[in-house]
């Protein structure tokens, strides 16, 4: 390509590729200071259609500071999710079941604790550990019956154990001698874990999942974390973010907060180029739609307002500036990721919501009203959140979370003095 | 042979669901899928490695693309028959299973077992060739070009076999195709990272950069890949040149700052507010990109921007 090509309107088609024709469009003023030049290709395309789409949703609004979260409307969703059996098409989600018992009871519970009663949490931790994969142990666990352990589905079924108050004594009905060994099985030379024994992919959300597991359930050993910081701190690549594994992955909002929550349990985030970071965090925010994406030149989407709002929140609690503009998620949030015809949140307008991203979304929400710090002590069990006062809005009464760990801070504080207190005595 | 019912006539079906009262989140499962998936779980737990095991896998995978634990036993079936074969019938049993694997990605484009399983069968190939992985990746990500986990397949591919040669071209039909495709950029930077450029190839190859930043100024892609290169081969040293040639972009908004002029890229203006940061005689430049950027180019990051103001002025 040694044709000098300047500036849009020069453009020969030819030299542009396939599928799309080059239009030059100039976006108009009114939309956004500056006035820029774009080339329409499928990016652009996408875009301009959720920047519209939203646009439309935003001049509904009078009054942003009076745009509450529908609380009772979502609980419906909730609800309805745990007393009835699931369609047929959710059989695509049939290696996914403890992810789908984490993200309802996690969504009850940080709406209102009471909305998760007993008779849940008691059949909640009946199913997990029917989810063994050895029969009648207390993990590791699979993606259902008689499925093989992995790591992401053990990392939300203790998860959602641990929402559970230990009813029916069921945090000590996980056997962590059996999760520890299995742990290290799944540890790599190269200082990551594998999510599966056999096939099955590595990278930073393999480690997320280790490093809680075993931060939560106090079993986490020099034996387990070796190597480990060497490996996150080669999946930073130069955009600032980081990618799935050491090999210049493209950053990305998922394993980016994988990364970054995994540098915090083992407090390593100095070895990171935090400067980046936070750069890289705050590209992500738009300034029409005023949400998140996961990756440059990509769309927004409500599950990022946690990713890459808890990768800010974590930064925050050790005294960083936030790399976000709440105020601005927020609105994105309660007027483009809820809708009055459905129940639950999504993606983004034009979606429909789903278990996954009401839980994300609603903790991301909650970071948007919150500050976070780290009042110090272990593993980051210790982070407290503060309600915002520096602008104005109606709170939506949601507990406060952990960053970190993606649970309820009152959750993670009593799961995880469970285990210190026993290993104490 | 095609999957057929009959052949799994003497095997149990064991249960899929958890046999409990009230169950939470049960799914309505089709009859059929009951039935494969408990002879399947019948099989699996009893470790039978056949034909009609590699069969009933097959259907599975059709039914249920990410239920991992049927990878997992594919695979495993798979290595014990590779153990009973010699050359060069197990590389044309892989190659068989490689094209079959093939059919599957293209039914299921948001799968990710699937690559997964493509790297564990690559491993175990005595002969891999990368020719014979380029068609489905190629055809993966013209699909969707963004596909993070087909990139990343592809790096993955790039580093087992050690051949770069035709990463350049690769990248450039799709930036050619969209300027903004990050992933395509992202890939780019690994090409050159592994490659140990010289000097001339890297001046190269920011000529073609600056093309690219010519025809869509405002992309954060390109400016990200920009200070990507400076920061990797050029000892993140930034010369006249690239100076004038970022402040083309912002309209002379250094020259005349009571009225922020409009601007063609917010990321050339950032681009400089770092690099002028650096240097005392050029500091108040920095300050005020940053203060225009912060008021009225860029206000959503405004965190950023004061945290960047924060540190160039400690005493403010």
């Amino acid at each position: 390509m040694s044709n000098p090509l300047s500036r849009a309107k020069f453009i020969d088609t030819k030299l542009l590729g396939r599928k799309r024709t080059v239009v030059e469009k100039i976006v108009s003023e009114e939309e956004i200071e500056p006035l820029m030049k774009e080339l329409e290709t499928d990016t652009t395309i996408s875009r301009d259609e959720v920047k519209h789409t939203c646009q439309e949703l935003f001049e509904k609004v009078i009054n942003k500071e009076e745009v509450v979260l529908d609380r009772k409307f979502h609980r419906r969703y909730l609800d309805l999710a745990f007393g009835s059996t699931l369609p047929p098409q959710l059989t695509a989600l049939d290696a996914s079941q403890p992810w789908m018992l984490y993200w309802i009871a996690n969504s009850l519970k940080v709406l209102d604790p009471t909305w998760l009663t007993d008779d849940i949490k008691n059949a909640i931790q009946e199913k997990i550990f029917k989810l063994s994969e050895v029969p009648h142990q207390g993990g590791p666990f699979g993606g259902g019956v008689g499925q093989l352990a992995h790591m992401a589905g053990t990392y939300a079924s203790v998860n959602a154990l641990a929402v559970c108050d230990n009813i029916s004594g069921c945090w000590d009905k996980i056997d962590r001698q059996a999760l520890y060994d299995w742990l290290l099985a799944l540890k790599q030379p190269d200082g990551g874990f594998k999510t599966c024994l056999e096939v099955g992919e590595a990278d930073t959300r393999g480690v997320y999942c280790a490093l809680t597991l075993a931060s939560l359930l106090n079993i986490l050993t020099d034996e387990l974390r070796e190597g480990t910081v060497e490996y996150l701190v080669k999946c930073q690549n130069y955009e600032g973010g980081f990618g799935g594994s050491p090999q210049e992955d493209e950053a990305h909002g998922g394993y980016t907060f994988c990364a970054v929550a995994s540098l915090a349990i083992l407090n390593s985030l100095d070895k990171i180029n935090l400067e980046k970071l936070m750069e890289w965090c705050s590209l992500r925010q738009t300034n029409e739609e005023g949400g998140l994406a996961g990756r440059s030149n990509k769309l927004v989407d409500g599950c990022y307002s946690f990713w890459v709002g808890a990768t800010s929140a974590i930064l925050e609690s050790r005294g960083w500036d936030s790399s976000i503009d709440k105020k601005v998620l927020r609105d994105y949030i309660l007027i483009c990721c809820q809708s009055s015809h459905e129940p639950g949140l999504r993606d983004k307008p034009g979606k429909h919501s789903d278990f996954y991203h009401t839980m994300y979304i609603l903790f991301g929400l909650v970071i948007t009203e919150n500050t976070f710090k780290d009042q110090g002590g272990h593993l980051c069990h210790n982070i407290e959140a503060k309600l915002i006062d520096s602008y104005k809005f109606i709170p939506s009464d949601l507990q406060g979370i952990n960053p970190v760990y993606g649970l309820p801070i009152d959750d993670t504080k009593l799961f995880m003095n469970h285990f210190r207190n026993i290993d104490k005595k | 042979m095609e999957f057929n019912i009959e052949d799994y006539k003497d095997v149990d079906r064991l249960p899929i669901t958890t046999g409990l009262e009230d169950e939470l989140c049960a799914i309505m499962y089709t009859d059929e899928y009951k039935e494969v998936m408990g002879i399947a779980r019948s099989l699996f737990q009893s470790k039978e490695f056949s034909n009609r095991a590699k069969r009933l896998t097959s259907k599975v995978i059709q039914l249920a693309p990410a239920y991992y634990t049927i990878w997992n036993y594919r695979y495993e079936i798979i290595e014990s028959e590779i153990k009973k074969m010699s050359e060069p019938d197990s590389t044309n049993f892989l190659n068989k299973e490689l094209s079959w694997l093939d059919e599957i990605t293209l039914n299921n484009p948001k799968n990710y077992q699937i690559w997964s399983y493509r790297q564990a069968i690559i491993k175990l190939h005595p002969n891999p060739d990368l020719k014979l992985e380029f068609p489905i990746i190629s055809m993966m990500i013209d699909d969707d070009t963004k596909n993070y986990h087909v990139w990343s397949y592809r790096k993955w591919c790039i580093l087992y076999f050690q051949d770069f040669s035709n990463e350049l071209t690769f990248c450039d039909n799709f930036i050619q195709r969209d300027v903004y495709n990050n992933s395509a950029w992202t890939h780019r930077m690994f090409v050159w990272k592994n490659l140990n450029p010289s000097k001339v190839q890297i001046m190269d190859e920011l000529n073609y950069l600056k093309e690219k930043i010519e025809l869509v100024p405002q992309n954060i892609s390109v400016w990200t890949y920009l200070r990507g290169l400076y920061e990797n081969f050029l000892n993140d040293q930034y010369d006249q040149e690239i100076i004038n040639f970022a402040e083309t972009f912002i309209n002379g908004l250094f020259d005349n700052t009571t009225t922020l002029p409009k601007i063609e890229s917010t990321y050339a203006l950032e681009f400089l507010a770092d690099i002028y940061s650096r240097n005392p005689e050029t500091l108040q430049n920095s300050i005020t990109a940053y203060n225009a950027l912060s008021i009225k180019y860029d206000p959503v990051r405004i965190n950023f921007w004061n945290h960047k103001l924060k540190k160039l002025t400690p005493c403010a």
